[in-house]
């Protein structure tokens, strides 16, 4: 078939001209007539029914270089990677407010820069192939700003203001990318209004000639790290929030869920615990390596040379071929062997948690007390062991959470991410009895011990002997109390935090500590 | 370069081993082509005169891979190289590994060494290397190095030899491979499990004998390592009996080892290869993520980056110890050793972009913190390969983003070298910096 | 030694400049004389990092920023990279709002065309002194919120606020018209003689009014029987 021969004599050039893309040799789609190319798991698709339009205007191997530019710029410069992807769209929905538009601003923005970074570094017919393109709505005030910065005639022209306004954004400037789609989205806001209302009136999509841009494009891996990079770069919860609600179906149906990947459709994503989960592993701890241990026993390590008045017993006979000669002779030293031992088990962890009026809602903003729980849990569920929740406010009237003891992260999340905002009392007869679930579980308690029941957890924890790290926010008369009241205490230990960014970096501190140190009596 | 004629015979010697000896899948590719990298880089290693580590669970083909490799390209029967391995546990001996002193000649008061087959044959397997307790592990760097083997006075040098060492992972009674030794391993591989179907396939066509096995050839060579001639006679009658071999595997298997001759002759043809200028410039760029240290003006293990560093987007943040000059060395070795296996005119980027995991891996010694992030992350590749090649790409990107200003700023740092009065270009990456240190412009950026 | 960038020598890249170059290139240029333009004025009127507010302080700070931009060529859209500069930009060390919007007022009357719209929704601070002394052949249209002292001595132009303002908006206004889209703080209209202010949300106050019109959400609230003319 025609295409496919010159795809054949094209890709290595095309390759070697952007510098050796990763991608696999392209295939011919039969069919998708207004579309000219489709990218799905990085397998380029080149349409025919697009190419046989087209070739009555233009040179059939310079349609397929154009295309082929097009889609491996896409790949290799922007949107390079999903982190870059949903940013791009992040900015776009602050300007706009709706999915649909700003998806649509997206995948503009996304042409323009690939196209004009095609044009400028690259020997490409990209501009031939706009020019005999179809140019209606968008794809018309797109193309005549391509006019205008590239310096191409495409046969369009107008849309002046607009124009002067776009050909002033800095497109091939990547740390600008977010102030450029922003500017980008606001200019073409009207245009995307009115082609969004013809849509639903015809009800028929105006498809993008150059290729949609959807999640059809990244792998769940690739999907996996964007949003761990995203989740640390957002300013604000609400925003990551946003996004992630938007592209939910999109994620659920690629079979992604918070759970973790390759799950099939499983649970619906919850947008907070997402957030929380891809920030926490910013913030985690090595797998504790292999202990070196010593054998106990002696074995022959090395020769030295044997001199006179050392002892016989160790002389190694072989090497010294039978002589006993002062430079001949060689003993044996002796070592005792180091090897790599064996794990010793890893307690398990019980998380007491304050989600009272007092605490932020770590549903509406960052909350470090939780992504510190979350921290904490991780570092325990990593090394095998099991993770139980108490997350409390006025528990004596039922508000709390008691998890018992278990593998399954998100439940655990859930019940850490539980916000009830009223009183704050905990009931010691809860943690008493997820103490006895486990063998002498650590402990870690986050609260800003404005707890109105304290005496009672001071006296419960005076007489435990779990590990325990309190970690809270800011000082007043109940944590002076509290410092009092366990200060003889060897297993617990209070941190005083004054900025509350440090408190995932203070519970791993601590969690490193208990793991490379595992207690006695285990 | 499109003569081809060796490149057929390796590309022949790759399809015998693939499809009769080291069954596997394919799991990388390049120009259009798929590998298994444990055979690819085997015979990369035969070819270049390199020292590969190859790891992997016990069982999975990681000695047995060397040795077909080394059997036919180097024309040995297997049985010379079974006889020749060194295997690794704790009481090893320099007697057993390099030489002994001749008995008999002792008996009467002379010196004179026997050398082991390890230290003679120019195909040299270490099995298990890191069981090998690490004062052995020290007595063997000099040869691992250069082929220079010493035993009491006298010494022998190898002017030819491949050196293949396996490893399992870690478990009980294992120890970790010295640095300097593990520097001067050229490549880190994975024999990796081919999967339940073709490993199905190993069990059920098992084969009744060994088809590079030939028991006559064997001890001829035998008598011939045993005997008292002095190595260069030895090695030149060895060469005799193995393109008797040649010849043999040939006719039997349809197979063309190497002659010494020819394996000199592609050395020199892979030599002349050149970098492109890409793979140069991306070279480059990696070199100076690996080695550069603002604060401490090079990167050291025993000095530690802080966070708040200018540079903290680069690699230079997330390692612990310094690139050492082995790997520029290594890196061009086999890069250019597999364009010439492709028949290419030069080395490019995508030789670079794919060897450089491998020539990496075992070299980097990564910080807690970054491993602790990746170490959750799906991947098809172990941990210490995966983390380079995704560091790679990382790399990658860099450098297509500011390709032309980067060789832009390299040709403006040859007009600065050559004494023209110029200012360098300036940029965030590492290598600007570099490249103002090396045409003696000062540093202004503050600590 | 040798050189060791030898492989280089022939490797200066093939510089290809497309017009979007030239047009950035030239937008950097005329924000760095902008902002040139600013930095001399605050270095003659804010020496402290003070500026007070007061009549006089406004107008010389008016002529001043006027001969600092005598020459320069820009448009509509180099006023609003100026004010996005301000708010995000490490070129600017000192953001006063006070001679930043007598500034902005001088590039915006000053500018050849004659409408003007500056999308400022995007900025973390609202400026103050927008839309001063804007003349009659002007339109300034704001998006986003603005500061105190808005359109005042405002000269015949039409200033529209696609936001809320503060306080003093209009004070001293002769003739033209300003409309706000939404609330408006205290003392509005203060010190004005005529023209009209148009207020879509609510006036928290009105200042001592002498002439003119105010509307508030489509009612005439000034002059009305309840509120009569200021005269001193």
């Amino acid at each position: 078939m025609e295409i496919e021969d010159i795809i054949q004599k094209l890709w290595s050039g095309v390759r070697k001209k952007h510098l050796y893309p990763q991608l696999p040799l392209p295939t011919v789609i039969e069919g998708g007539e207004d579309v000219a190319l489709e990218i799905k798991s990085k397998q380029l698709a080149i349409s025919s029914a697009f190419y046989e339009k087209l070739k009555g205007k233009m040179d059939g191997e310079e349609i397929v270089e154009a295309v082929l530019d097009h889609g491996i710029t896409h790949y290799m410069y922007c949107p390079w990677d999903f982190h870059t992807h949903i940013t791009l769209y992040n900015e776009a929905k602050k300007v706009v407010r709706q999915k649909d538009q700003a998806q649509r601003a997206t995948s503009y923005f996304m042409d323009v820069v690939t196209d004009t970074y095609c044009v400028k570094e690259k020997d490409t017919k990209i501009a031939t192939l706009y020019k005999n393109l179809p140019k209606t709505g968008v794809h018309e005030v797109l193309a005549a700003l391509y006019e205008k910065i590239w310096g191409e005639d495409l046969g369009t022209g107008g849309h002046e203001e607009l124009v002067n306004r776009l050909s002033r954004i800095p497109y091939l400037e990547r740390k600008r990318w977010r102030e450029s789609i922003r500017k980008f989205t606001e200019v073409i806001q009207g245009i995307l209004e009115k082609e969004v209302a013809n849509e639903q009136q015809s009800s028929q999509r105006e498809p993008n000639p150059m290729g949609e841009h959807s999640l059809e494009n990244y792998s769940l891996e690739e999907i996996d790290r964007g949003l761990r990079e995203f989740a640390s770069a957002v300013e604000e919860l609400q925003e990551f929030k946003e996004t992630v609600e938007d592209l939910k179906e999109e994620l659920e149906g690629k079979g992604y869920s918070a759970g973790g990947m390759g799950r099939g459709k499983g649970n619906a994503i919850d947008a907070n615990l997402l957030y929380y989960m891809k920030l926490a592993e910013s913030y985690t701890l090595p797998i504790r390596k292999l202990p070196i241990e010593k054998r106990g026993y002696l074995h022959p390590h090395a020769h030295k040379p044997w001199e006179i008045g050392k002892p016989f017993a160790d002389i190694d006979l072989w090497t010294s071929f039978g002589k006993i000669i002062p430079g001949i002779t060689q003993i044996w030293t002796k070592r005792e062997g180091e090897t790599h031992g064996e794990f010793e088990g890893t307690p398990d962890c019980l998380i007491i948690i304050d989600s009272s009026g007092s605490m932020i809602n770590p549903r509406e903003k960052l909350s470090y007390a939780v992504l510190g729980a979350i921290c904490a849990c991780n570092a325990y569920l990593k090394h095998e062991s099991r993770a139980a929740v108490y997350n409390f406010s006025d528990a004596l009237r039922g508000n709390k959470v008691v998890l018992e003891f278990n593998h399954d992260k998100e439940r655990i999340y859930q019940a850490i991410c539980r916000y009830f905002g009223g009183g704050t009392a905990l009931d010691p007869d809860d943690i008493t009895y997820l103490l006895s679930c486990a063998k002498k579980p650590d402990i870690f308690i986050i609260t800003d011990m404005q707890i109105t029941n304290l005496e009672k957890l001071i006296d419960f924890f005076k007489k435990i002997e779990n590990r325990v790290t309190a970690v809270h926010l800011g000082t007043n008369v109940h944590t002076a109390r509290f410092k009092e009241g366990t200060e003889k205490r060897k297993n617990i230990s209070l941190f005083n935090v004054k900025n509350k960014e440090d408190i995932p970096k203070i519970v791993l501190g601590k969690v490193k500590e208990y793991l490379t140190s595992p207690s006695e009596g285990r | 370069m499109k003569n081809g004629y060796f490149q057929t015979r390796i590309r022949g010697i790759y399809k015998y081993i693939s499809e009769n000896l080291y069954l596997n899948r394919p799991d990388i590719s390049i120009k259009d082509e798929s590998f298994n990298s444990t055979l690819l880089f085997g015979l990369l290693t035969g070819l270049n005169r390199g020292k590969e580590l190859i790891i992997g669970e016990p069982g999975l083909g990681k000695t047995t891979s060397a040795e077909y490799v080394g059997s036919i390209l180097y024309r040995y029967p297997l049985g010379v190289i079974w006889g020749s391995e060194v295997s690794g546990h704790p009481e090893q001996t320099e007697e057993k590994i390099i030489g002994r002193p001749h008995l008999g000649e002792l008996n009467k008061g002379k010196e004179k060494v026997v050398w082991s087959n390890f230290a003679q044959i120019p195909v040299k397997i270490v099995d298990e290397i890191n069981r090998l307790p690490e004062t052995k592990q020290s007595m063997i760097l000099n040869g691992v190095d250069r082929g220079n083997w010493e035993y009491l006075n006298e010494i022998l040098i190898n002017d030819e030899y491949s050196l293949f060492a396996t490893a399992n992972y870690q478990d009980r009674g294992t120890n970790t491979i010295i640095a300097p030794l593990i520097d001067r391993f050229d490549i880190l591989i994975e024999s990796r499990h081919p999967g339940s179907n073709i490993a199905y396939t190993i069990g059920k066509e098992a084969l009744s004998h060994n088809p590079l096995r030939h028991p006559q050839y064997e001890k001829e060579l035998q008598q011939i390592l045993r005997g008292e001639n002095p190595y260069e006679e030895k090695m030149a009658l060895a060469e005799g009996v193995c393109d008797l071999f040649g010849e043999y595997i040939k006719e039997t298997l349809g197979i063309e080892g190497l002659t010494k001759e020819e394996r000199r002759t592609i050395n020199e043809e892979r030599m002349a290869l050149d970098y492109d200028v890409d793979a140069n410039a991306f070279v480059r760029m990696a070199l100076a993520e690996l080695s550069f240290c603002h604060k401490f003006g090079q990167k050291r293990s025993v000095e530690v980056c802080e966070d708040g560093c200018h540079y903290t987007g680069y690699l230079c943040h997330h390692i612990k110890n310094c690139a050492s000059n082995r790997l520029p060395m290594s890196i061009r070795n086999y890069a250019q050793t597999l364009a010439w296996f492709l028949e290419d005119d030069g080395v490019d980027l995508e030789h670079i972009r794919l060897v450089i995991p491998y020539v990496l891996a075992h070299r980097i010694q990564w910080k807690d913190s970054y491993l602790s992030k990746k170490e959750g992350e799906g991947r098809n590749d172990p941990f210490q390969i995966y983390l380079v090649k995704e560091a790679t790409e990382e790399i990658f990107q860099r450098y297509s983003e500011q390709r032309e200003y980067l060789l832009e700023a390299f040709s403006v740092g040859y007009r600065a070298f050559a004494g023209e009065a110029i200012t360098p270009l300036e940029g965030d990456h590492p290598i600007y910096e570099e490249i103002k240190k090396d045409i003696g412009a000062k540093d202004e950026k503050s600590l | 030694m040798k050189n060791p960038f030898e492989a280089f020598h022939q490797a200066g890249a093939r510089k290809r400049e497309i017009p979007l170059d030239k047009i950035l290139k030239s937008k950097e240029e005329t924000l760095s004389k902008i902002l040139a333009g600013y930095e001399d004025l605050l270095k003659n009127e804010a020496k402290d990092l003070v500026w007070l507010m007061q009549y006089s302080t406004v107008i010389k700070a008016y002529s001043i920023a006027e001969k600092g931009m005598e020459g320069l060529e820009y448009t509509a859209e180099d006023i609003e990279e100026f004010c996005f500069a301000l708010d995000h930009s490490d070129q600017i060390p000192y953001l006063i709002t006070g001679p930043a919007g007598v500034y902005i007022s001088v590039l915006c009357n000053h500018a050849k065309e004659e409408e003007i719209c500056l999308h400022l929704q995007d900025l973390n601070v609202k400026i103050n002194l927008l839309g001063y002394r804007l003349p009659a052949n002007k339109k300034l249209i704001v998006e986003g919120n603005v500061g105190d002292f808005t359109g005042i001595g405002l000269d015949g132009g039409e200033l529209i606020i696609e936001g809320s303002g503060k306080n003093y908006t209009g004070a001293g206004m002769k003739r033209g018209k300003i409309v706000i889209r939404h609330n408006l703080g205290f003392n509005t209209g203060h010190g004005m003689t005529g023209g009209e202010l148009i207020v879509g949300g609510r006036i928290k106050g009105l200042g001592k009014i002498v002439g003119g019109k105010v509307y508030e959400r489509d009612q005439l609230i000034f002059p009305t029987d309840g509120i009569k003319p200021f005269y001193t």
